[in-house]
């Protein structure tokens, strides 16, 4: 299992497209996924789950990711919250 | 016997023809227990209906326009995640075995369950989140229902030769729609820059909005005349009110053909003067309007529209995009672009701004002021004005100014901006011209201490009569005071021209007046020589000015400013409008 903390740096956080790209690209991995925000904990490949932690800019989040591509998952989804979701600002 | 209803006409035209109804009705839900050996059938329904829901979206994400100004693709995404999300897929189905109960009532308490999660919510935006999740679920629920589905219904029928009436249109109801052909529009809800309004005008075509509780009355596929200039349905209409109006259709077309031919020809006075008549736009798609009636330059281009609807204010890209898209399509000529002006009328949706809300906000912090407050709001806006001056030819308008002290400010900020931009290699013209709107009494009063300050002026006559009148416009009670011909309005904008000519600078109006067929003799007789109008009133108010004879015009202008009585002013403009030697 791994773990790590994030925080959360594009300018209007988890909204609606940045939830979709997450959700699309955890669901690409056969690993286990959560998302968790202080003491709420969601399933990273339910748009809804990550959409109720009402994470804007700022926020800090913890993945906990486990399975047999686990290691990958977690490049991965790091690469696109540090990114900002590959938006402008 | 025939039945009028009454709304608010905000595209001008008849239309005569037959009803598709779009109705976003409330699917009802009920509970039924079910018989242990019929739940396997019951969650195959739920299966069947949640797989054409999916079909439904991926229809509708096809058949998408590629340039769209609204985030609808977006949108669409997300519902589609929704809908295979387990919260959606896999939990109702165990709802039906736990509680033996119907797919609705299953799929019902679910929703419920993810709502009242998404109420608990602080941050605005994603409580609003919610709202995408019962789109979602009322999809599913209808396909279980039987209901046609009203956006997914919009985007494959052909609406050609019909008139659409809708409870509402909403932006995503206006892209689907196949827009080829379609008559007039009408709707229960919505105003007069509501997305249905905007299409409409865009469209050439008639519609009514604010027609409250008119579809009971209303069959599918029913003969009705849409009078949008008046704002008038009429259903059943008898033999005598369709002769009627089919010589008002053909009256219109006639005099719209007539238009039509000044379309190309410049707009210059019998007298040999060359007026410069611009358009006011509200939204990028706009521009269609505009070409549609031969137009050019752009002498407001109102910025509120980015605003609108949504928690955080624009960032300098989506402000960007939005000036680019109207400079292409203006093909070199030159657009005024004025920064945003919200606070009054217009109230952002921002949570910030609704605590304490102001009793008299007209007066209150709006406009530059707010601007000027708020550089979070206002300095992406700056930047993306700037940057937009490269591509074309911009000019940047400050609303509201009452002290020349905000110049000042506004120019410093621009200053700052200016060294920011060249330290990371970003073009803009640094001879933008940098003008005001004369709305507030103090800077016509005041036009020789602000002159020096500035490039241009465009007098708006909304807030311009609403401020030296002291009447709230939009109070029923006093609206009868709200008078353009009062000798105070006029000897304002008389001032505001006299002052701009003498300091050899551009003058120009974009306030309602300008789009007012009574009032463009006078205003070129008070010598007023550049206009921007609606697209709509366009191709009326060039017909008028290039059959008018300025020499004439002066004289009597000057003898309505030396009027005191409001019945002597009204038939001098009488005068001034039906003499046809001048």
């Amino acid at each position: 299992m791994l773990t790590q903390t994030l925080l959360i740096i594009n300018k209007l956080g988890l909204h609606a497209r940045a939830a979709s790209k997450l959700v699309k690209l955890a669901s690409s991995f056969e690993s286990h996924i959560q998302v968790k925000r202080k003491h709420q904990e969601v399933n990273a490949k339910s748009i809804m789950g990550v959409m109720l932690l009402a994470a804007s800019k700022g926020t800090e989040i913890e993945l906990i990711i486990e399975g047999v591509d686990e290691i990958n998952a977690m490049e991965g989804l790091c690469d696109l919250i540090q990114n900002g979701f590959g938006e402008s600002e | 016997m025939s039945l009028t209803l009454h709304g608010i006409g905000v595209s001008r035209g008849i239309a005569i023809g037959k009803v598709h109804i779009v109705k976003h009705e409330p699917v009802e839900i009920s509970e039924y227990c079910l018989p242990k050996q019929h739940l396997d059938e019951e969650i195959l329904r739920f299966e069947k209906a949640h797989n054409l829901a999916r079909e439904q979206l991926q229809e509708i994400q096809e058949r998408l326009p590629k340039e769209s100004t609204v985030d609808i693709a977006g949108f669409i995404d997300a519902h589609l995640l929704m809908l295979d999300d387990s919260l959606l897929s896999k939990i109702p189905r165990d709802l039906i075995y736990k509680h033996q109960c119907n797919a609705e009532w299953a799929l019902q308490m679910q929703c419920e369950s993810i709502v009242e999660r998404f109420e608990k919510i602080d941050d605005p935006y994603f409580k609003a989140r919610q709202d995408d999740v019962k789109q979602v679920v009322t999809r599913i629920q209808r396909i279980l229902r039987g209901y046609p589905d009203p956006s997914f219904d919009l985007a494959v029928t052909d609406l050609a030769q019909s008139i659409v009436l809708a409870d509402d249109l909403s932006p995503a109801d206006t892209i689907l729609m196949r827009h080829h052909g379609i008559l007039a529009f009408a709707t229960e809800y919505g105003g007069t820059t509501s997305h249905t309004a905007i299409l409409a005008r865009s469209l050439g075509i008639p519609a009514i909005v604010g027609l409250h509780r008119a579809s009971p009355y209303i069959q599918p596929d029913e003969l009705i005349i849409v009078d949008g200039t008046r704002g008038v349905i009429l259903a059943e209409p008898d033999e005598c009110n369709l002769h009627y109006y089919k010589i008002r259709q053909y009256n219109d077309k006639c005099s719209r053909a007539a238009l039509n031919k000044i379309k190309k020809s410049p707009t210059i006075t019998r007298d040999g003067i060359p007026i410069t008549l611009d358009i006011n736009i509200e939204f990028p798609e706009d521009m269609v309007a505009v070409q549609r009636v031969g137009g050019e330059g752009i002498g407001l281009y109102r910025t509120e529209f980015l605003f609108m609807n949504r928690v955080a204010p624009p960032n300098e890209e989506e402000h960007f995009e939005a000036y680019r898209k109207v400079i292409q399509a203006l093909k070199g000529h030159t657009v005024t672009i004025r920064t945003v002006d919200l606070g009054s009328d217009k109230q952002v949706t921002d949570s910030r701004y609704h605590d304490g809300v102001a009793t008299n906000p007209a007066l209150g912090l709006r406009a530059v002021r707010l601007c000027l407050k708020d550089h979070k709001l206002f300095k992406p806006q700056l930047r993306a004005i700037l940057r937009a001056s490269a591509i074309g030819k911009v000019r940047m308008m400050i609303p509201m100014v009452c002290d020349l002290q905000e110049i000042t400010q506004i120019k410093h900020m621009i200053q700052e901006m200016r060294t920011e931009l060249r330290h990371k290699s970003l073009e803009f013209d640094p001879a933008m011209p940098i003008g005001i709107m004369v709305e507030v009494p103090a800077m016509a009063i005041c036009i020789d201490f602000l002159m020096p300050e500035i490039d241009f002026l465009s007098i708006g006559t909304n807030d311009l009569i609403q401020y030296t009148l002291a009447i709230d416009r939009n109070d029923e009670a006093v609206s009868y005071l709200y008078n353009p011909l009062h000798p105070a309005v006029l000897r304002l904008i008389k001032m505001s021209i006299d002052g701009a000519n003498k300091a050899g600078k551009p003058i120009s109006m974009c306030g309602e007046m300008a789009s007012d067929s009574r009032y463009i003799r006078l205003l070129l007789g008070l010598g007023l020589r550049s206009f921007s109008v609606n697209p709509e009133s366009y191709l009326e108010i060039k017909k008028i000015i290039i059959n008018s004879n300025l020499r004439g015009l002066t004289h009597i202008a000057n003898q309505i400013l030396q009027t005191a009585s409001q019945d002597n002013i009204n038939s001098l403009l009488d005068t001034i409008n039906v003499r046809i030697d001048i």
